[in-house]
């Protein structure tokens, strides 16, 4: 998986380094969700094999009391679609940036691709962090670091689960971790706009099932944030910090 | 799972799951150059970080509880968010943010 070429395995390594300090987040949310996972009443064995599988924490806590009910594979697959429909936004997002790769590369970085490494990868992309070439390589890296953090962190939830402490708030740690991430972009107005009304809907919108606030509470908050952008800035030249 | 599901019918089920994350997390980067959106929305795409991260924390901090809304300034997650939020107005460093915001978040669940 580490390239060999020197200047891609430079940029693997520096997306390695890029996600260091986040690190504690994922590993408080994949512990939390290992346990959830095993408190659910899942089996070790299928408790692992479902972590290695789908590597989607909200989607694997969302689905288990469905399958614990024994309820068809279609509810199943539709809660598992319903829940992750904001990772399409972030798909959406990454698209131009990967376009010019081979497929099985694009799906890789797809499988990979979460709320935390995501975010970094965009960020980077528009504070001008990101490297000119090797962005593949790059995000290969965060996602390395973010996947053996947190297949680490769940098996070791799953198999310890009666030894972790559920009643510490632990998990407070990855919202922490997501608020560092965040925080820096919300220095100019379109961004605050969006993070603002993003926020506000998602507390209106918290009582629909699925994660469908979130979905519905982040479109709403991108409109607000476009809106305010063309506002504030009548025909700014173009953004510089787009997508190739 | 007092009745267990098990066996084929569980390793479907978790199979499923699985390709439900695969196809959302892949679609538009397995559709690649032809699912070219118009720029607008594709600029509009920049805000998308900012906007979904704030929609997971906010209800982290205010619906924590029981899904019932916590607005008191004494929300212990109200008080870890904002010690995270001063830490980083004044550093970049991620796990003095972190360390910070637990530790404020620690002390106000043991004495408030």
């Amino acid at each position: 998986m580490i390239p060999t070429d020197p200047e891609r395995r430079a940029a693997f390594h520096a997306g390695q380094r890029a996600i260091l300090q986040s690190l504690p987040g994922s590993a408080a949310w994949g512990l939390v969700s290992g346990v959830a996972m095993v408190k659910g009443g899942l089996a070790v064995p299928w408790a692992i094999m479902m972590s290695l599988l789908v590597y989607a924490g909200s989607a694997q806590l969302a689905a288990l009391p469905l399958i614990a009910a024994g309820m068809p594979l279609w509810v199943i697959v539709a809660t598992g679609l319903i829940t992750n429909l904001r990772f399409v936004i972030y798909s959406a997002a990454l698209r131009p940036y990967f376009a010019a790769e081979p497929l099985r590369k694009r799906a890789a970085l797809g499988f990979f691709m979460t709320d935390f490494t995501f975010t970094l990868f965009m960020r980077s992309a528009q504070d001008g962090t990101l490297p000119e070439r090797h962005r593949d390589a790059w995000f290969a890296g965060v996602c390395t670091n973010n996947w053996i953090t947190w297949q680490v962190c769940a098996i070791t939830g799953i198999v310890a689960a009666s030894y972790v402490p559920t009643d510490w708030g632990l998990e407070f740690t990855g919202t922490l971790a997501l608020v560092a991430l965040v925080g820096p972009s919300l220095n100019a107005r379109p961004a605050l706009v969006g993070a603002l009304v993003a926020g506000v809907v998602a507390l209106l919108a918290h009582g629909l099932p699925y994660r469908l606030g979130l979905f519905v509470a982040a479109i709403a908050g991108i409109v607000a944030a476009t809106l305010a952008d063309s506002w504030s800035a009548p025909r700014a030249p173009q953004e510089s910090g787009a997508a190739p | 799972m007092s009745a267990p599901v098990a066996g084929i019918a569980l390793a479907v089920a978790i199979v499923g799951l699985a390709l439900s994350t695969f196809v959302t997390r892949t679609s538009f980067l397995l559709a690649g150059a032809r699912a070219r959106l118009n720029h607008r929305i594709e600029t509009a795409l920049r805000y998308a970080p900012v906007c979904t991260l704030t929609a997971i924390i906010v209800p982290d901090v205010f619906m924590h509880v029981h899904d019932t809304a916590d607005f008191s300034p004494l929300n212990p997650r109200l008080i870890g968010v904002l010690a995270s939020a001063l830490w980083l107005a004044w550093s970049r460093n991620i796990l003095g943010c972190l360390a910070l915001g637990m530790s404020a978040y620690s002390l106000a669940r043991l004495f408030l």
